[in-house]
């Protein structure tokens, strides 16, 4: 054995692999991370550059289009046909993959830190709390997830930002829940004793040594979450509580008038149908893949 | 068994206390009124009065709190504002339709998933495993009001196999005991109206089954992939059981606890999420009826059929907690 055998050998003994780096290493053999990885990142590249991507303004409207009735199907001019008012079709799904992404990110953003600082805060502080806080999340887990949606909608009216916020609220106690649970699991650990016992305040105890070792489920949830969000999203768009503006680009809105088109137009309610299944198969592959690659107990078997 | 049972039903008492609360707060925070609603723009202001003394609105809210919890607990939801007719009955109507499709789509998807998810643990890892991973991840990925388009295109515009709307043929004359249309078909001896309401019921209990189906299936799977590798199948194999019997009374047997827990939350999940599968469909089951009584600020509908859902929820969630109680000596036990 050479000395430089030696020394190479001490260097990687140097660097450990650290949770992330073991993750990131099992989620680039994931074959079904990997393409939910190109579905997302074609998502959100298209949301990013929709005006160079899209031929058409999104709002533009040719009625000489349908003059002949609706609606004319595929061609060279319109990639995926035209609707009912003469809009280019492709330019309309490329600027909806905006609304999706904006109003997917934004309702779990929402969802997950009131839900993170509830848990976190009845997991750590237990007793009357948590009983209080885990009583109300119970409350808003016994109204189903979309009547709950409908229901707070239907108090702030209509709108992107209102379903965003319902979306957003619905999210809370699932988040809540998960990190409760992860916090009361952490709290009983050795190192946390031993912080305790040195008199570290209980703030500094939460932030820095229970809040970080459960963050691995949280970004999991957090991922699966987004594909949860987009269908919800779309679903209320669907029944009309979404965009008030009919012109507005939202995938699940665009799907709302074309059941009426069904014979004569079908391509009006495939396309955005299949936007929404591709950007949701992204983020569902994604956190199928994170899910395994940090899960310490499926170590082994990949 | 008995102390796990009632401290259950005691939780029970107090999310639904807390429940009641909500919903009446929020129905109070919903802009318009139902007076408004009801006369529409041009009320005068005497007229939106006599409506509100009618239904009670003008007195102070604590009041009208207890009220609503006396009638409530005497199962009187109030009356449609839009119908004039009893919550309680209209819910009578509704409910049945919903819980029929609900059913149905649970039949479809707890039928195919359970043994699709068999065969692909089975096959772990072949052809078989990887083509139903990949589906049932496209399963959940499709939204259920796509499916329900897709399927209504195909099957119903394309093919003009099956209905596109509705629980049963408007020409066909059938009595409604029961409200449960396969019932009522077969209390009235009619197997036309019996064909007729099953062809309606096929596409919506698809479209609503399918992300329960992936659902189940993957859970089937991943459940028996881990009871496989058992000490106790490895026994039952070593000591030359036959492999059938292997797999009934010790795989399947000891895999169906959390498939139980799956399914049970399904339910309740399809009997309120099927609000998009209605809309669909125009099924004039419980969704839809809420969703017009948004529309129309229907405050006793919303009041009674919100709760009514979410009472219908916590309940089979109950029965799924105490049943895997059951099922399982070890939670019973400890």
């Amino acid at each position: 054995m050479s000395i430089a055998e030696l020394e190479s050998r001490e260097i990687q003994l140097e660097q450990p692999q650290g949770l992330w780096s073991d993750a990131w290493y099992r989620l680039r053999r994931n074959r079904g991370a990997l393409i939910g990885f190109g579905l997302v990142s074609t998502f959100v590249l298209v949301a990013l550059f929709a005006p160079l991507i899209a031929p058409y303004g999104p709002r533009e409207q040719n009625l000489s289009l349908v003059a002949d009735g609706c609606c004319p199907g595929p061609s060279a001019e319109h990639l995926f046909g035209v609707d009912q008012l003469g809009r280019d079709e492709f330019s309309r799904v490329v600027y909806g993959a905006r609304y999706s992404l904006l109003i997917g990110v934004v309702s779990v953003a929402v969802g997950l830190s009131f839900g993170l600082v509830l848990g976190a805060i009845a997991g750590f502080f237990g007793g009357i709390t948590d009983s209080v806080i885990m009583r109300l999340m119970d409350i808003m887990l016994a109204i189903p997830g979309l009547l709950l949606a409908i229901g707070i909608v239907a108090m702030l009216g209509p709108g992107i930002w209102q379903i965003m916020i319902a979306v957003g609220v619905v999210n809370i106690p699932i988040f809540a829940r998960l990190l409760r649970g992860a916090v009361l699991g952490q709290r009983e650990n050795d190192f946390v004793l031993a912080a305790r016992a040195i008199g570290v305040p209980k703030r500094t105890i939460l932030g820095s040594h229970i809040l970080p070792n459960a963050v691995s489920p949280v970004i999991v949830a957090g991922t699966l979450a987004l594909a949860t969000a987009i269908i919800d999203v779309a679903g209320l768009g669907f029944l009309g509580l979404g965009p008030q503006d009919p012109a507005t680009p939202e995938w699940g809105t665009m799907l709302t008038g074309t059941i009426r088109y069904l014979q004569t137009a079908p391509h009006l309610a495939i396309i955005p149908g299949i936007a929404i299944v591709i950007s949701v198969l992204g983020f569902n592959l994604i956190g199928d893949g994170l899910r395994e690659a940090l899960d310490p107990k499926l170590r082994g078997r990949a | 068994m008995l102390r796990f049972v009632v401290r259950r039903l005691l939780l029970l008492v107090s999310v639904l206390l807390g429940l009641s609360i909500l919903v009446f707060l929020w129905i109070r925070a919903l802009p318009g009124g139902p007076a408004q609603a009801l006369l529409g723009e041009r009320a005068t202001e005497e007229s939106i009065a006599q409506i509100e003394r009618e239904y009670g609105l003008d007195k102070p809210i604590y009041v009208q709190y207890w009220r609503y919890v006396e009638t409530v607990g005497q199962l009187d939801f109030g009356q449609s504002v839009t119908t004039r007719r009893d919550v309680t009955e209209e819910l009578r109507q509704k409910f049945p339709a919903t819980v029929e499709l609900a059913l149905a789509a649970m039949i479809f998807s707890t039928f195919l998933g359970v043994p699709l998810g068999f065969f692909a643990a089975k096959r772990y890892g072949g052809v078989f495993d990887n083509s139903s991973l990949v589906a049932s991840l496209i399963g959940v990925s499709i939204p259920v009001f796509f499916l329900g388009i897709i399927l209504k295109y195909i099957f119903a515009v394309q093919l003009g196999w099956l209905p596109t709307v509705g629980r049963i043929d408007v020409l066909i004359e059938l009595d409604h005991p029961t409200n449960f249309y396969i019932l009522d078909a077969i209390i009235a001896g009619d197997p036309n109206a019996l064909l007729d309401v099953l062809k309606h019921l096929i596409l919506p209990a698809i479209a609503l089954g399918s992300i329960p189906l992936a659902i189940i299936a993957r859970i089937t799977r991943a459940s028996v992939l881990d009871v496989q590798n058992e000490d106790y199948v490895r026994t039952a194999r070593a000591k030359g059981m036959a492999p059938r019997i292997v797999d009934s009374r010790h795989v399947l047997r000891n895999a169906l606890l959390p498939i139980v827990t799956v399914v049970g939350l399904q339910v309740g999940f399809l009997l309120a999420g099927a609000v998009l599968t209605e809309t669909v469909f125009a099924w004039p089951g419980i969704g839809t009826w809420l969703v017009d009584a948004i529309e129309s600020r229907n405050y006793p509908v919303l009041q009674g059929g919100i709760l009514f859902v979410a009472l219908v929820f916590v309940i089979v969630n109950l029965i799924v907690d105490v049943s895997y109680a059951f099922l399982n000596p070890r939670i019973r036990l400890s």
